[in-house]
């Protein structure tokens, strides 16, 4: 009982963080320049990691040492429980709470609460506007991702992960809910600032939270930027392509294949536009996309009653 | 069971994140205190980053509780949907119809913008 | 000698490099920026190598101590055109723009395997203010916010907010002269409440801005206008890739640069400005039409495209004869703003391109000498002079990235009216002589 209730869990959350943080490094590496890569895109995430990890780990005049530690392995275990709610197939899945959704939607509030800490806690000045410049944002894809998935539980009568996607055998919710995938998307870019949303480790302020870590904790910081990208693109995989569901395939094959697509999407995202500025990305969440959501609502619990 | 899972999860991943900034930084000096000075292109601060700092979406979070408890209110309302049918849609657009007349004045008065 | 795996690996790593531009340099951030085993970053933190390119005066040394101290060890820093400094035993001098970034990638990679060692911190080790504070835990202190606990006080509320009129505390620093978003040499007294700017005084001004040689070649004698106009384009397109970088879309700024290394008269832009209008940058990411805005007077005083964006059609191309014949009509818009001015550029870009072109049929040579309107503004008796003061009344009330992008879009420098490649005799406020550190 101890091994597939404590071991298995946290090995496929490991396991997946882990591969999933390498594969979006290459990936995005590859998406980068396109041309012109020294060395082989393989090896390239490996020799910066090794690099980081000769670097000396900075410190400021007066952070909040706690925090300021603490802040990079926190991502790093938000990362690691949203992959542990991932269900693989019907069977194999790490833990599998009648409420899963509402811990999926507890773990992107943190998030905020955690990527404000690691700006807040160096103390610098750079760092502090780009922490309480991503609240805002933060605070306004929470109520999106609600929503959406919210639509996505209705159907399947329950908040169980499993659930939702057994309630997609007959249709993909991305065909019946159309406006879900788009929409959760952009809450994929917020949670792990990326691209687009990247208003917390931004270039006009030099990094942003960021820009006072080197060595080490820097490379934990991406590591679980990176971890939470893949959680999240399992996430909207399994509600809202049908998860673990596929003809040939054995089950975590097909999720694993999902999941891919999802993050090949948010990385392209990532380099295809530029960053929002901070008001026009308030207002666009909350006149836009926030009633969008509401209409996806709407539209689902059409739906769920119209199939039922 | 599925608690302990998580708290476990939660540890292990939470002690390999210290173990790996902690680990290679052991042999290495400290920082000196130039070092330490806050990044500013080279400039200088006159002060601590640390202020009472002027958030300017104070607004906005006053509408996003009320927008929090709705969501509180829904996640039981979900599982009880098909059950409970139309009359289920009709409460939860009433709902979200009145909240909305909350986002359009919020939006008139200028609550999502640097103001 | 037995170097782990993991420096080995460390090795192979491209050089993370913070570039600190100084005066009288050509486009060494371009350079660098488009070689593959360098990778250019924004704060010293996050680099190894630190390059410090073109001339940097003594005025300018301190800020450049500090921010040689900021990087984390091992680091090591290359020195292009300038003095380093005395304390650094063995500092690696090396010229030639060039053979700039194979260097710099040797540099890192014996740094890594530990040929080299990591260089010296330059200022001691003391902190900005003793720790004061009176009791046991050092609580407490004279001051409104008691003293300066761990080394600086505390903010303190000043002024009321320029937006919305609540005061909240003041947060006042020296944005450096090498900032990747500044113009190189310029450093500001900013004072933000939350991340609106609400002063904005300019302490250091930037250094002067340089332009290519042939731009001083026309005011001796006619030239190509093909030559003049592609030098143009490709000065445009330099600082589109800065505002790119900043905008945060690293991908097309590359892209704006290869472009603007392989220019032609056949080239075109409108692939670029397609992306650029469906990526929405003028929807999404620049300042709101009315944010940064000149009023006439400024716009004039500033002249060059700036000038042009704010509906002032002066043009030192129209008096000229050949520039005439090719049809030449100084490209206006009306509002004054941060999105018009990055329209501008691309309208310039384009208006070169096309001129170049027709420019390259006919083989035409510019009529006129002695004036010549360059990149920054127009060049005749009067020469663009620097314009930072201007910033202090642009910025002020613009949030921070807004601010950000609008100082993209400005060209404050002043002109530098000695082409590179002269040799210039060390004038006051150089580091001159050896043993100046």
């Amino acid at each position: 009982m101890i091994l597939d209730q404590l071991i298995l869990p946290w090995l496929l959350a490991w396991l997946m963080a882990g591969l999933g943080a390498y594969l979006v490094a290459v990936l995005d590496r590859l998406m980068a320049s396109g041309s012109a890569q020294v060395g082989s895109v393989w090896l390239a995430p490996l020799a910066s990691a090794a690099w980081l990890m000769t670097q000396q780990a900075t410190t400021t005049e007066a952070p909040d040492a706690p925090a300021w530690r603490l802040a990079p392995a926190l991502y790093l275990a938000l990362a690691a429980i949203g992959l542990a709610l991932v269900p693989w197939s019907p069977t194999l899945v790490g833990v599998d709470l009648s409420t899963s959704l509402v811990l999926w939607g507890s773990l992107e509030a943190l998030a905020t609460v955690v990527i404000f800490l690691h700006g807040w806690s160096a103390n610098s000045h750079l760092a502090l506007i780009g922490a309480y410049r991503y609240v805002a944002l933060g605070l306004s894809y929470l109520l999106i991702s609600m929503f959406v998935l919210i639509g996505v539980a209705l159907p399947a009568e329950s908040l169980r992960l499993t659930e939702v996607v057994a309630a997609q055998a007959s249709l993909w919710h991305v065909v019946s809910q159309p406006l879900g995938l788009p929409l959760f998307l952009v809450v994929g870019l917020g949670l792990t600032f990326w691209g687009p949303l990247n208003l917390a480790d931004s270039a006009d302020l030099s990094g942003g939270t960021a820009v006072e870590r080197s060595g080490p904790p820097r490379l934990v910081w991406a590591l679980a930027r990176a971890a939470m990208l893949v959680a999240f693109s399992a996430i909207a995989a399994t509600a809202f392509l049908g998860g673990w569901m596929g003809p040939w395939l054995p089950g975590p094959a097909w999720l694993l294949i999902k999941s891919l697509a999802v993050l090949v999407v948010l990385l392209w995202l990532g380099r295809r536009l530029p960053r929002l500025a901070p008001e026009r990305c308030l207002t666009l969440m909350w006149v836009v996309l926030l009633p969008l959501s509401f209409v996806d609502l709407i539209w689902a619990g059409a739906v769920a009653l119209w199939m039922a | 069971m599925a608690l302990l899972t998580l708290s476990f999860i939660l540890l292990v991943t939470l002690g390999l994140g210290l173990l790996l900034q902690w680990l290679p930084a052991r042999g290495s000096l400290k920082p000196t205190y130039p070092q330490r000075a806050p990044f500013l292109g080279g400039g200088s601060p006159d002060t601590h980053a640390w202020n009472r700092y002027h958030i300017r979406y104070y607004p906005m979070t006053l509408l996003l509780i009320a927008f929090e408890m709705e969501m509180m209110f829904m996640y039981p309302w979900a599982v009880v949907f098909i059950e409970k049918g139309t009359m289920a849609v009709m409460e939860m657009g009433m709902f979200l119809a009145i909240l909305s007349v909350g986002i359009v004045y919020a939006w008139r008065e200028g609550v999502f913008r640097w103001q | 000698m037995a170097v782990s795996w993991q420096r080995r690996l460390a090795a192979r790593a491209p050089a993370a490099v913070f570039l600190v531009e100084g005066a009288r340099i050509g486009p060494v951030r371009e350079t660098l920026a488009l070689s593959p085993g360098i990778r250019l970053v924004d704060t010293p933190r996050h680099a190894s190598v630190l390059v410090v390119a073109g001339d940097v005066p003594t005025g300018w040394r301190d800020d450049l101590r500090r921010i040689h101290d900021q990087l984390p060890a091992p680091f090591v820093s290359v020195w292009c055109c300038c003095e380093s400094f005395e304390a650094l035993c063995n500092p690696i001098r090396n010229d030639a723009v060039e053979a700039l970034p194979q260097g710099v990638v040797e540099t890192h990679r014996e740094l890594m395997l530990g040929k080299r060692d990591s260089a010296p911190r330059l200022l001691p080790d003391e902190p900005p203010n003793s720790w004061e504070g009176l009791g046991d835990d050092g609580h407490g202190g004279e001051g409104m916010m008691g003293g300066t606990p761990y080394g600086r006080p505390m903010a303190m509320n000043m002024q009321d907010d320029l937006r919305d009129g609540l005061t909240l505390d003041t947060l006042t620093f020296r944005l450096g002269p090498f900032h990747s978003a500044l113009p190189p040499g310029l450093q500001a007294e900013v004072s933000l409440q939350g991340d609106l700017v609400q002063t904005w005084t300019v302490t250091r001004k930037p250094f002067a801005s340089v332009v290519e040689p042939i731009f001083h070649a026309a005011r001796q004698e006619p030239v190509p206008i093909v030559e003049i106009e592609l030098a143009r384009a490709r000065h445009h397109l330099r600082r589109l890739y800065r505002g790119l970088w900043i905008a945060g879309w690293p991908r097309l700024a590359e892209r704006t640069l290869r472009m603007a290394g392989q220019l032609s008269p056949n080239s075109d832009i409108a692939g670029l400005r397609y992306t650029l209008e469906r990526g929405g940058l003028w929807r999404l990411a620049l300042p709101e039409p009315g944010r940064g805005a000149l009023d006439e007077a400024q716009a004039r005083q500033l002249g060059g495209p700036a000038a042009r964006a704010a509906g002032i059609d002066d043009d030192l191309r129209s008096q000229d004869a050949h520039y005439r014949r090719l049809g030449f009509a100084p490209t206006c818009r009306e509002a004054g703003d941060t999105a018009a001015r990055w329209q501008q550029w691309l309208d310039e870009i384009e208006q070169s391109l096309v001129l170049a072109g027709q420019a390259a049929r006919h083989d035409l040579k510019t009529a006129e000498a002695d004036a010549v309107e360059t990149p920054r503004g127009p060049w005749a008796d009067a020469f663009p002079h620097d314009m930072s003061d201007l910033l202090g009344e642009v910025l002020p009330g613009l949030e921070w990235s807004e601010a950000l992008l609008t100082l993209a879009s400005l060209d404050v420098a002043a002109l530098d009216l000695h082409p590179l490649g002269e040799t210039r005799l060390p004038g006051p406020g150089h580091a001159g002589q050896k043993g100046h550190a």
